[in-house]
Parts: C-alpha cells; structure tokens; sequence
C-alpha cells in the first residue's frame, strides 16, 4: 500500500514535469496559480466530499460517479461523508488537500461554510467539480447540477395543465427549512401555477424524511379535508403521504413528488406502482462529473463554468422505461 | 467539611497511587500516545514525508475538534456531579445563529454581540440548573427539553434558514475582526479556534485545581447526600455547573460561526453525543465524582487524531464510525477495571 503510494508520488512528479510546457494551454484545471497536472497516460485521484450519504438520493450519487469512474483505469476515487455536518465536511476537504488529491468534486452541505475550503483547493490550482449544491462566489471549475426552481416549475405546471385543470385546494410538503432546493422547489412551483385556480391552502416543512411526510400529511388532511392534492418537494416525503392519505380514507389522493432516483425503493418505482401521480427526475451529475474529470485531467481541455443538467416528467407512461433506462451501463 | 474532601480530589495526589492507578487515572493520555503513534506508523507518505505528521495536518486535527472539545470541557463539569447535558448542541446551533444575526442584522459591534451570545448561553445552562436543583426532576429530562427548546429558538431566530456573515464596514457586514476565528496565528500554523480550546481547557484545569469550587464538585459526584450533609452548597454548585457548561457551549457557537461564515440553526445536532464520547473516553465516570479535563482533552483528541489517520488512509466513513464506536466501549470498559483502590 505505502510502497504504491510513493510510486504514484513519485510518477506524479515525473508528469508534473512532463507537463510543465504543456500547463499553459491546458488551463481548464485550478485557479490563480495552477498547476494543473493532466495527459491520458498519468495517475490520478479524485476526492469525493459529499454532504450527507445517509440520503438515497446522495448514496446514488456516489454510486454514479464510482461506476463512472471504475471505466476510466486511470481514475481512482476516495469518497468521504459529512453526514450533513459543514465542520466536518470542511475538515474532510483539508484532509484531502494534505492528500495532494488531483481533482476535488464536492456536493456542499451549504454553500457559504463550503465556500473557503473549496476555495483553498481551487487556489491550489486543483480542479474543483461543485456538484448539485453551489457554493458562493466563483472560485471553482465548474458547477453541475439540475435547476431546482426549473423543476418547481416544471411540477406546479403539471398541476395547473394535468391534474386540476379547473383549480382546487392543494397542500405542499417542504424540504428542510433553510435549505436552497427547499425554497427553490417551492418559488418555482407557485411560478408554475401563476394564473390557474390552485390554492395552496397548508404547506409544512418535512425535512425530505418519508416519516415526518406521513406526520405532517396526518395533520394536514385533518385540517383541511377538502384538499385535491399534495406536492411534495420529494419522493421519500410523498410517499409518507401516501400511507397518510389511506389512513385517511383518501387512497386515491394524487400526490407528487421530485427526485425520481433509479433505485428500488425510489420515486420512479412509487411512480410505475402508482403511489405517486407523478416525480420528476433530478440527474445526480455523476456520471457528468466523471465525464467533466475526464475531459479536464485525460484531455488537458476545458469544461464549461455551469453544466445544467435537463430534468423530465416522469408518470406511470414512461416510469418502467425511464428506470431501465438510468440503469444501463452502470 | 472533612468528610467532603476525603470523598474528593482524584487528581491531585490521593494516597493508594503507584503505576497501575496513574495508568488508569490517565487512561485516555496514555491511548492518545498510543493512537498518535500508530498514526505515525500508518501515516501515508508524500515525497518522502509523513502526511500525518505535518504540522498543517496535526494543527488540522486540533483545529476540527476544537469545537466538541470546548463542549467536552463543560460537559466534565456536569458529569463530574454526576448529571449530563443533553441541550449542549442545540446551544451550539442557537449561540451560531446569534453570533450571526446580531453581527450582521443589528450592527451591534462585536464585544457587545459576542457577550450577548454568551450570555444567552450561560441564562440557558443556569436556567436548566434551577429547573433541576428547584423541581428535583432529573437532568437528563431538563436538558432533552433544553435540547428541543434551545434547537426551536434557533430555526425562529433564523426564520429556518442559514445565516451568512459577510465582512466589513457597511451595515449589515459584521465586523472583519470576527473572521479571525477562521484565521491561523503563529505564523499561520496554529488555527485561533485550536487557540481557544486550549486555554479553555487551561482554565478549566486550573479551575478544577485550586479552588474549593472543585472540592464542591467532586464531592457532589462522589456522594450528594454526603456532600449536603458536610455543607457543601449543593443547589448552588450545581446551578453553576450547568451555567458554565452552557457558556462553553455558547464560546462553541460562536467559533463555529466563526469558522464557517454562518450561522445554521440545524448546526451542532448530535455535537452532544461526541462531546459526551470524548469525556468517556477521557476516563470520566458518568456516575460523576472521578475524572479530569485533562482526560478528557485527551480524549477529544484522540478521537481527532483516529478519524485523522482513517481519512488519510482513505478508510471508508461508515468504518470509521464503527472504529470510533469501538473505541468507545474500549474506554468504559477499562473504567470497570479500575482497581477500586484508585477510585
């Protein structure tokens, strides 16, 4: 183990020499001063910081970006969790600087406490990928992620075209208060409804958890037993209103929810199965990560500064085909 | 009054030491050699150096377990009289928010901001310390309700969402000076929040020491009924143990918001259980009336210093847990191996 990890040191240097003439041109990697290290025939270690792997949604990520990885040999990757703590995630980005890793992707748990390790990498001139949640200012290589107001708006449009063309009261569940895709989901939707008839008449913050869904959704059809809907900002916290609104005797109630991930306890199979009316697919950039990593430390090129990733309607229609679809090649 | 100091004072000198007992009193100081040096046999190289003994790196484990570390040292306190805080990382979360409200929403200058926080955060511990010694209920239910009360009055004050703290001189910015929490002395190797942990524990050394406070603790811990009889002040001790563990929880709050630029209400959940894990480990028994700061230094340190050289190695983070777990019964384990002679 140590005697491979000098080697690679050692072949490192070698390249970082190779590379000197070359750096100028190639320079997609790092900020001011960088020195970015890249040719198809080096070695390369990519760090992982991710915010939270206990979320399906984030373990999903990881998974994208190992299968991605595991095609290109001369990638390895180390992946790290900060189980939605910033302090950790800032130690782990450290841990990884003392590492000399060779690129860094991150999925900040929240943007301002993120921003000054992130920024240390890019001063570093270590290429840094911001996936699915930003940080502030602009000292990284590139951001990858779906538009979260894109798909708030995109859902309250279903509403308003598809499910209560006529109007009606509806209920909203919430993200974790206070984070950016909570708030984002929720702009964007009351812009897709902008014009219709559709009154959200209780909206409550579930955290993205399934069982405070169903506790909040319980209260919610006590309340207001006349509701047509519920939107739910994701998967998990739909389905907890699902088993709330049998309980309530409204079974039929159609309920929405966002996220869509590829797994067999995840939206797009609640969709195929009929628990929600509806999900829409927010990517976890992944593989667009690993395809931006390639092009920046294989190719010596440039990747964009915003990659916005599409998202998609997903009902019962194209739920099966959607699913086989995210799992081919992985 | 004699009584209560026979029943006291592990750490200064009590007659039936010798190598075993030292062995045991410092369990933790002794496991955080043993950890520091498997570290340096386990450390990955880079050109011919030891990543893990970089004084970046070391001064980086210092730094990121400053803030469990400030909490552990309050904590010692409250399980010395034989009680625990619960409600410690939610005043974490409460005192960041604070820090980052009053410094950018009121221009209140940062002395006044800063002593408002702990202030709050001190009220809080105190207020928990009469509701225990007043109504007789138990900590650990006083503190689960501070837990609950102290995390709501952080998503109200912070409307649920994060506060950022920007720099400088115009209304809304918080004074540059708070950002040197974030920042390195010494040449830019000792990071300021690493700074005030450690004369955090300094004090809390000297205070568990010299002064008849301390003898009041132990003696608490040791036997309650014992120590009111010798006319140890109990309810006041107490009241005090809990204030000063809600004012260290309070100076965390506000290097955590210091550190990140922010101030989160949903910040420090869980803080409590590490803080409570580095006090074990550093040898204190939580039936209260043995242990020291000392011990419990080590301890947070050691725990830095293991999750340090797991993360260097790149083990896996859900391992890592189950390391940190193990270490944990590892500790109270050898607690109950104590000879009863060191007690």
């Amino acid at each position: 183990m140590k005697k491979s990890r000098a080697l690679a040191a050692a072949g490192a240097c070698l390249l970082l020499a190779a590379c000197g003439t070359t750096h100028e041109n190639a320079g997609a990697g790092g900020g001011p001063g960088a020195t970015a290290k890249c040719g198809a025939d080096g070695k390369y270690t990519i760090g992982m910081s991710q915010a939270n792997v206990a979320e399906p949604y984030r373990q999903r990520m990881n998974d994208d970006i190992r299968s991605a990885v595991a095609a290109v040999p001369q990638f390895t990757v180390d992946f790290a969790d900060a189980a939605q703590d910033n302090s950790k995630q800032v130690e782990q980005v450290d841990t990884f600087l003392t590492q000399q890793i060779d690129l860094l992707i991150i999925s900040p748990n929240e943007a301002t406490p993120l921003t000054a390790p992130v920024k240390r990498a890019f001063d570093k001139g270590i290429p840094v990928l911001v996936l699915d949640r930003k940080v502030d200012g602009d000292a990284y290589t590139s951001f990858i992620g779906a538009d979260n107001t894109a798909i708030g708006r995109q859902a309250g449009e279903y509403f308003k075209n598809v499910l209560l063309p006529h109007g009606g009261k509806i209920a909203e569940l919430r993200g974790l208060a206070g984070s950016t895709p909570a708030r984002e989901r929720h702009d964007g939707f009351v812009q897709g409804i902008e014009g219709s008839k559709i009154e959200i008449v209780a909206a409550q913050d579930a955290d993205w958890l399934r069982d405070k869904g169903q506790q909040q959704a319980d209260a919610i059809l006590q309340a207001h037993p006349d509701i047509q809907a519920i939107y739910s900002q994701n998967d998990p916290m739909g389905e907890g209103a699902r088993i709330a609104a049998q309980n309530a005797g409204r079974a039929d109630l159609p309920i929405t929810g966002i996220d869509g991930l590829p797994i067999e306890s995840g939206g797009l199979k609640a969709v195929e199965s009929g628990r929600l009316s509806a999900t829409f697919l927010y990517p976890t950039g992944g593989r667009e990560a690993v395809d931006a990593a390639k092009r920046i430390l294989l190719d010596c090129g440039q990747v964009p500064k915003t990659q916005t990733l599409p998202t998609r309607l997903v009902t019962k229609e194209n739920a099966a085909a959607t699913y086989a679809e995210l799992n081919t090649g992985s | 009054m004699t009584q209560a100091k026979v029943a006291v004072l592990p750490g200064s000198g009590r007659p039936g030491g010798g190598v075993l007992a030292t062995l045991f009193r410092f369990q933790s100081l002794f496991g955080l050699v043993l950890v520091f040096a498997a570290a340096v046999v386990y450390s990955p190289s880079k050109n011919g150096e030891l990543v893990f003994l970089d004084s970046g790196n070391l001064f980086n484990v210092v730094r990121s377990m400053s803030e469990i570390g400030i909490l552990a040292v309050g904590m010692t306190l409250v399980i010395l009289i034989g009680a625990i805080d619960l409600s410690v990382g939610s005043v974490l979360g409460l005192a960041s928010v604070g820090s980052a409200v009053l410094l950018t929403g009121n221009d209140l200058g940062l002395v006044p901001a800063v002593l408002a926080v702990l202030a709050i955060g001190l009220g809080f511990g105190l207020l928990q310390g009469i509701a225990i010694t007043a109504f007789g209920i138990q900590a650990f239910i006083v503190t689960l309700a501070g837990m609950q009360i102290a995390r709501g009055l952080a998503r109200i004050w912070s409307g649920g969402q994060g506060v950022s703290i920007t720099y400088g001189d115009r209304p809304g910015q918080a004074p540059v000076t708070f950002s040197l929490l974030r920042e390195r002395t010494f040449d830019g190797l000792v990071p300021i929040p690493a700074l005030i942990f450690g004369v955090v524990a300094a004090l809390a050394v000297v205070l568990l020491r010299v002064s008849a406070f301390s003898r009041h603790v132990y003696a608490i811990g040791g036997n309650e009924k014992a120590a009111r009889l010798s006319g140890v002040p109990v309810k006041r001790v107490k009241i005090v143990v809990f204030g000063l563990c809600g004012l260290l929880a309070a100076l965390a709050g506000i290097v955590h918001a210091g550190q990140l630029n922010f101030g989160g209400p949903n910040d420090g959940a869980m803080y409590e259980l590490d803080a409570i894990a580095a006090v074990v480990i550093g040898g204190t028994s939580l039936m209260g009336g043995r242990g020291s700061v000392v011990g419990t230094v080590a301890g947070a340190l050691l725990v830095g210093v293991l999750r340090n050289i797991l993360a260097l190695n790149n083990v896996d983070s859900n391992v890592q847990l189950l390391v940190i777990g193990l270490v944990i019964v590892l500790a109270a384990g050898l607690q109950r191996l104590r000879p009863a002679s060191v007690s």
